[in-house]
């Protein structure tokens, strides 16, 4: 699929085909664009644990569900269960200074092994390491964190899968999948073959580019050149807006066929 | 304990249900009795009237925000359950039993996930 229509086709998939088992390298291939994601002081901050649902001792499943997570946590049949390790600052020091060897960070940027030592480790990333416990340094770790389950997913969406992020009660699964402490709980990705087409209705309502994106100042929008919104068209990376007009009765028949309240 | 003094349909409700599953379901609440008559059971079973059943699930205090009760909704997913248990022909009928009244509470603004029924 071209990169465009994956953006487009990606939908939170709430229905999976809970008897369909997701095959392991479509998993791997999710993890991979995870790993290959953007990251500050090249630190893989996600960490994650997969997860299958039937491995997953009944109680343990009951206690990890959420109110409004309940049915699509039972219903996805591969968990990823996502964290942002805020010890990932540790380290950051060799890192960096494998990037200036790789010739990722150069000399014409004003990196150096010398800079890395002396200023860029002792003045930012070692206070940012011994305080890993400050909001401010957690939302940056966790922004990278999103950046990488954001290609994981689209990965899985090109694989053909389902996917949808959401949220878990952390201590009942920790209990099961053991996570270090200082890797902080995100959410749950949940991974299957959707049960509901893939349109899952029509692409989700959002507000339109200029409220949300601003050109020079706050104030002033980025105004969308309807040529190009044409071509994004074109690409399917813009599909037709929800609701589609079978949807109500696409949830009505999922209802029937899961047993579930309409 | 009240008791059920008028037609169902009359509960406010009931009416919420009713408009809910006309508008965002894509259902006619008419065109199928039982879905009345099994919350009439369910409401003798209780011995409540349908308001009564969501002010149950919720906590209503004079100048604040009316939340969910975690101990009232509980309680209400197991009496569901056991009313659903506890009626119909076949599992496909207990469970469409059951559904009927999570689909009353749903539309009412209380969240319900019961997971698969059949």
């Amino acid at each position: 699929m071209e990169f465009k229509e994956v953006i487009g086709r990606r939908r939170s998939i709430r229905y999976f085909q809970s008897w369909r088992n997701v095959e392991r390298e479509k998993i791997q291939i999710m993890l991979e664009a995870a790993r290959l994601a953007s990251c500050a002081v090249n630190a893989t901050f996600l960490k994650a644990i997969v997860v299958t649902r039937d491995s997953i001792p009944r109680e343990t499943l009951d206690a990890l569900k959420t109110p409004v997570s309940a049915l699509t946590i039972e219903l996805a049949p591969v968990h990823i269960y996502t964290y942002v390790d805020m010890g990932a600052y540790k380290g950051a020091q060799a890192r960096l200074k494998k990037l200036v060897d790789v010739g990722a960070l150069n000399i014409s940027h004003g990196w150096s092994h010398k800079f890395v030592d002396e200023f860029v480790w002792p003045n930012i990333l070692k206070p940012l390491a011994d305080n890993a416990d400050q909001p401010s340094v957690a939302a940056s770790a966790a922004s990278d964190a999103g950046i990488a389950i954001c290609q994981a997913m689209l990965a899985g969406v090109d694989e053909g899968l389902g996917v949808c992020l959401t949220a878990f009660q952390h201590d009942a699964i920790n209990k099961l999948v053991k996570a270090p402490k200082e890797w902080l709980p995100l959410w749950v990705l949940l991974v299957g073959y959707p049960a509901e087409s893939w349109e899952a209705g029509g692409q989700r309502p959002r507000p339109p580019l200029e409220e949300v994106f601003f050109e020079g100042e706050y104030g002033k929008p980025f105004k969308a050149d309807p040529k190009v919104t044409e071509q994004m068209r074109a690409a399917k990376m813009i599909q037709a807006p929800a609701p589609l007009p079978w949807r109500k009765e696409e949830i009505k028949a999922l209802a029937r066929m899961f047993g579930l309240p309409e | 304990m009240a008791s059920i003094n008028k037609p169902l349909e009359e509960y406010d409700s009931v009416k919420v249900w009713y408009q809910g599953l006309r508008e965002q379901s894509g259902v006619e609440p008419g065109a199928d009795k039982s879905r009345l008559e099994i919350l009439g059971e369910f409401c003798a079973t209780l011995e409540r009237d349908p308001d009564e059943i969501v002010a149950a699930c919720l906590l209503r205090k004079e100048g604040v925000e009316t939340k969910i009760s975690i101990k009232g909704r509980r309680s209400m997913a197991d009496r569901i359950a056991d009313f659903q248990a506890a009626g119909g022909a076949d599992s496909r009928e207990r469970a469409r039993r059951g559904n009927i009244i999570r689909s009353f509470l749903i539309h009412n603004g209380i969240l319900l996930q019961a997971g698969i029924q059949i």
